[in-house]
């Protein structure tokens, strides 16, 4: 209902301001937004143009030519990640996306559903249970990979996917925001009326509250996915067997060949590069779901 | 009958959580604190068979962390570190979400992904990146800033632009995110009563989003007191950061490179401690605005 | 419904999880779980893990797992360097070794302190005749004990630009006293432009450097260690890099940095004290210079003198918890002795082999070097002339310490000897905590 009085009115107000911004004065900081935005937007992505750049350049061009040109070596950069080793660059590939994908999927849906929980019900013991789980982020995950190490082990579990799934599962801040957004996305109103209709508890937050949370959702998934992407120390300590490295250990072993090999910089370049395209891919998909207005499941 | 059973579920549902926790936290920090309490003890020449055993301890690890000088000289160097990072990186996230949030902007897609995109590169990764640009033969910065952007005064800065360059698009989304989950009617009055888009973030939007910022900040004050990752991957390149720079390098010394890992758990401990009192206190200062949404 | 089934997923995984924990059965030994399904045949070949990170390795362990049906080896290509010390000490912690590990000869010490890796005295007994005394010193820290195979040995060289030497008009230096005149004499010539660089980040290259002096950090004597890092000899090496570095005579750029890649790319460097895998480096990070470079032995302390001593090199070691003990140290044997193996990581893991005669037996220089035919002839002379050394259990303390006080040292220009100091009394005050007894 909110949604279809903004739209146009947003585009009223859009227009209004262009024709503003030509009558001299009448807002002076009229472009300033768009322009510190694409202040920010041009500071982050200059180191990122600069590893497109670098992934190019051949070994021999890398540390001789400037750091500003293109390279003529991305497709043989290429060719060597993905013949190196038989390959073994797809093999982490694919570990990474089930670490990310597997874990960022379960993070997600046991975030909304305690962060939904936390915000909607009133329950003895409810700000400890909030206090506790949100404590968690106090302690490093450098600390805690070793003791979880140990523990794997004794279980007969290091070095296996599970060793590097689970651990990721729980992550306190994606609880607190699923907590806000719950808070903030699923009005009071229509749960009562709904438990007026006599729904079920499981199925009001099936039907009613998570759908509300999706942008929300979405954002969890999306830095979890993110932050598993690029987890290096967990399954570094965690696995042995290289065949269940995901990407960052792998190219890692590239960078640390040993002390008498030459790190592979032009192939950890090219990697690094081509690690964060399936990151980017996903974010453009995702970037839709913030768009969809936020209460339309409810009115429909 | 039906509100006793309604009673059950929010803890039904918060069983997972509580289980991941109880297995993944609780009992390795348990385990960590044991860790602590102990020590290797090695008889003679410590090669060979039996030489070395697993003693308790007691008190000794956190006596000698909290007794250990360079550790508070980390702690210092985090604190200055620590300030900058977060009033620059905080800034500009609120900054970047409200403007992406007003309908004025346009690119605002575009904007958001670029800002977003560094978190999308690993904190290693980017720590490299910025490496390559800071070193004075190969940086094209240096052409324009004629300073040793590794030198032992400017280091601090150059380390605090990597984690404000990696840490804003997170922060700006998530503060995104919750400025979304916000109806959109409520600022509908305001508009009509002829309210600045400015006077709509300041009197409207900031207020709203205070727990989340406050909540931002904790989170931020506790990852910057955990920084860990700048400094290492920086070190080999420059002579003015060394192995104990913060306190978690120490912690990773200790358990990695000097293979001593009962200290290491318990100047972890000690971190993990002082990030508490830090955190409690900035809540305290700001308390009844954190929560208000209960 | 939907997040019904999740929930229910989740359920499922926790209790696979839980009941994997439940059944509190010590870990099945790594060398099981990391096995293909294949081995579940009871009377199969005997499987072994191996860590290592050595490039090729898998092709020459092919070869091995041809000719030897009954032990199947499995290699896992590992990051290098000191990570892969401390990660493998963490797996011997929990109990979940390879049975093989790839040991740099400083880390050695400090598994076997820890009780990580096997004596494989009587397996060994053959092969010692295979090795020079100071490479076999370093794989049994002169004790009864056997605690590795040596692979791979890094004899330090001079290299040095061939044609920057001639257009500055400088001759290769034979003693550190002339490397330092022609330290100041490029100065002169070209202020752009040192003769090196002293790395505060890289202490194997200064521990080999003052081994070449005569230095001997640790020994053992009875029952006790003996530490003596700041000894003359260290002080005298520290100190004479000390005043270059002072003086500018040379520059203070770590290794193994892009920024130094680019010094060596652009002639901005004209020597590199390195050891005898440098090749490899420099084709790799200043492939632009192949053909420029030229080997000559260490400049001497004294004339006259042909001293060298070593950076790098590794040896092969078997788990102190592996169950096939005798069959990892018969793959040991042979991927460190047999002729056909040592032919393998010549040509494809790039290494200069440990044994003897296989050093003798390198015939064509590599491509960097081919100006230089007796590259390997050099090479062999250069480690004949190398000093024995023994590492002492807590390396990983000393070379930290080593980075600290250095880092420190070149950025004040203060005195590289009391960096030295500062790494024995480091050393020393870790070995006290632990309890080892020290002699004075």
């Amino acid at each position: 209902m909110a949604g279809l009085t903004t739209a146009p009115a947003a585009a009223r107000r859009r227009r209004g301001g262009r024709r503003a911004r030509g009558a001299a004065g009448h807002r002076p900081w009229g472009v300033a937004p768009t322009a510190l935005l694409l202040l920010g937007a041009v500071y982050c992505l200059f180191p990122v143009c600069w590893v497109l750049l670098a992934a190019t350049k051949s070994p021999s061009e890398l540390f001789s030519t400037p750091t500003l040109s293109f390279g003529t070596g991305f497709l043989s950069n290429v060719e060597q990640l993905f013949a190196y080793r038989d390959g073994v660059f797809w093999l982490w590939a694919g570990n990474t996306l089930l670490y990310a994908g597997g874990g960022a999927l379960l993070s997600t849906a046991v975030s909304a559903v305690s962060g939904y929980a936390l915000a909607k019900y009133r329950f003895p013991g409810r700000d400890a249970i909030f206090t506790v789980l949100i404590g968690g982020i106090l302690v490093p995950a450098v600390v805690l990979a070793i003791p979880q190490y140990l523990l794997f082990s004794k279980f007969g579990l290091a070095d296996t996917y599970w060793a590097v799934l689970l651990p990721q599962i729980l992550h306190p801040y994606s609880i607190y925001l699923a907590r806000v957004y719950a808070a903030a996305a699923v009005p009071d109103s229509l749960l009562e009326a709904a438990r007026i209709d006599g729904a079920g508890e499981g199925r009001l937050m099936a039907r009613v509250a998570l759908p509300l949370m999706t942008p929300g959702m979405v954002t969890i998934f999306l830095f979890q996915f993110v932050a598993i992407w690029n987890n290096f120390l967990l399954p570094f300590i965690m696995l042995g067997d290289d065949g269940k490295f995901p990407l960052t250990v792998g190219l890692y072993t590239l960078l640390a060949a040993g002390a008498n090999q030459p790190a592979l910089y032009n192939l950890i370049l090219t990697g690094a590069f081509l690690s964060i395209v399936p990151l980017i891919a996903l974010f453009l998909t995702m970037q839709r779901y913030w768009r969809t207005d936020l209460s339309s499941g409810a009115v429909k | 009958m039906s509100h006793s059973r309604r009673n059950a579920w929010p803890y039904l549902f918060l069983t997972p959580a509580m289980v991941l926790f109880t297995l993944f936290l609780a009992v390795p920090i348990g385990y960590t604190v044991y860790l602590a309490m102990r020590r290797t003890r090695v008889s003679g020449l410590g090669l060979g068979k039996g030489a070395r055993r697993e003693v308790f301890v007691g008190l000794d690890n956190f006596a000698a962390a909290l007794g250990d000088a360079e550790l508070w000289h980390g702690w210092l160097r985090v604190l200055g570190y620590g300030a900058l990072v977060l009033t620059v990186m905080l800034g500009l996230a609120l900054l970047f979400a409200l403007l992406l949030d007003s309908a004025r902007v346009r690119l605002a897609r575009f904007s958001r992904i670029a800002i977003f995109l560094p978190y999308a590169v690993p904190g290693v990764a980017a720590t490299l990146l910025w490496g390559f640009l800071y070193l004075p033969s190969l940086s094209p910065l240096r052409d324009v800033l004629d300073v040793d952007l590794l030198g032992a005064s400017t280091v601090t800065y150059s380390m605090a632009n990597v984690a404000v360059w990696g840490g804003t698009g997170f922060n700006m989304l998530a503060l995104y995110t919750t400025l979304r989950a916000i109806p959109r009617d409520l600022y509908e009055a305001a508009r009509l009563d002829g309210a600045s888009e400015l006077q709509i973030a300041l009197r409207v939007k900031i207020p709203i989003l205070t727990p989340a910022i406050i909540l931002t900040t904790v989170f931020s004050i506790i990852a910057t007191i955990q920084v860990f990752t700048e400094p290492t991957t920086l070190r080999p390149l420059t002579n003015t950061i060394s192995s104990t720079w913060s306190p978690l390098m120490k912690v990773y010394r200790d358990a990695f490179v000097t293979g001593d890992l009962y200290s290491a758990a318990a100047t972890s401990i000690v971190i993990a401690a002082i990030s508490l009192v830090l955190s409690l206190g900035f809540l305290r200062v700001v308390r009844d605005r954190a929560f208000e949404e209960g | 419904m939907r997040a019904h089934r999740l929930g229910a997923a989740l359920a499922v995984a926790l209790t696979a999880a839980l009941a994997a924990c439940g059944s509190g059965e010590p870990a099945p030994r790594s060398t099981e779980a990391a096995q293909s399904p294949a081995s579940a045949a009871a009377q199969g070949p005997v499987k072994l893990t191996y860590w290592t990170w050595a490039p090729n390795m898998d092709k020459i362990v092919a070869v091995w797992n041809q000719a030897h049906p009954d032990i199947q080896v499995t290699v896992s290509k590992q990051a290098g360097g000191d990570d892969a010390a401390a990660k493998y000490l963490t797996a011997a912690k929990a109990g979940n070794p390879p049975d093989l590990v790839q040991a740099e000869y400083q880390h050695l010490p400090s598994f076997i302190a820890a009780d990580a890796v096997a004596d494989l005295k009587a397996e060994t007994a053959a092969i010692q005749g295979e090795f020079s005394e100071g490479l076999w010193r370093l794989v049994t820290l002169g004790t009864e004990g056997v605690y590795g195979v040596p692979q791979d040995s890094g004899p330090m060289m001079l290299f040095y630009r061939k044609d920057l030497f001639d257009k500055y008009g400088i001759e290769v230096p034979k003693t550190w006293q002339e490397y330092a005149d022609a330290a100041r004499a490029v100065r002169r010539k070209d202020p752009g432009v040192h003769l090196g660089t002293f790395s505060s980040k890289d202490p194997g290259a200064f521990t080999g450097l003052a081994q070449q002096a005569g230095a001997q950090w640790w020994s053992i004597s009875g029952e006790s260690w003996k530490v003596n890092i700041a000894d003359e000899a260290t002080r005298k090496v520290a100190d004479y890099w000390g005043g270059l570095v002072k003086e500018g005579a040379i520059d203070d750029m770590p290794y193994f940095t892009p920024e130094w890649n680019k010094a060596l790319n652009d002639g901005k460097l004209l020597t590199w004290p390195s050891a005898v895998w440098a090749p490899g480096v420099l084709s790799t990070n200043a492939p632009k210079a192949k053909g420029k470079w030229a080997a000559a032995p260490l400049p001497q302390w004294n004339a006259g003198e042909s001293f060298s001593g070593f950076w790098g090199g590794s040896s092969t070691a078997v788990s102190a918890k592996t169950p096939s003990k005798a069959a990892a140290a018969r793959f040991a044997t042979w991927l460190n002795t047999d002729p056909a193996a040592l032919e393998l990581l010549v040509k494809e893991a790039a290494i200069y082999p440990a044994a003897t005669k296989a050093q003798s037996a390198l015939g064509e220089a590599p491509e960097y070097f081919a100006d230089q035919p007796d590259f390997w002839q050099q090479a062999a002379a250069v480690s004949a002339g190398a000093r024995g050394f023994t590492f002492g259990p807590n390396v990983g303390v000393t070379y930290n310490a080593f980075k600290d006080a250095f880092d420190k040292a070149v950025q004040n220009k203060s005195s590289f000897s009391a960096a030295v100091q500062a790494m024995q009394d480091a050393t020393v005050a870790d070995m006290r905590k632990s309890g080892f007894q020290i002699a004075q």
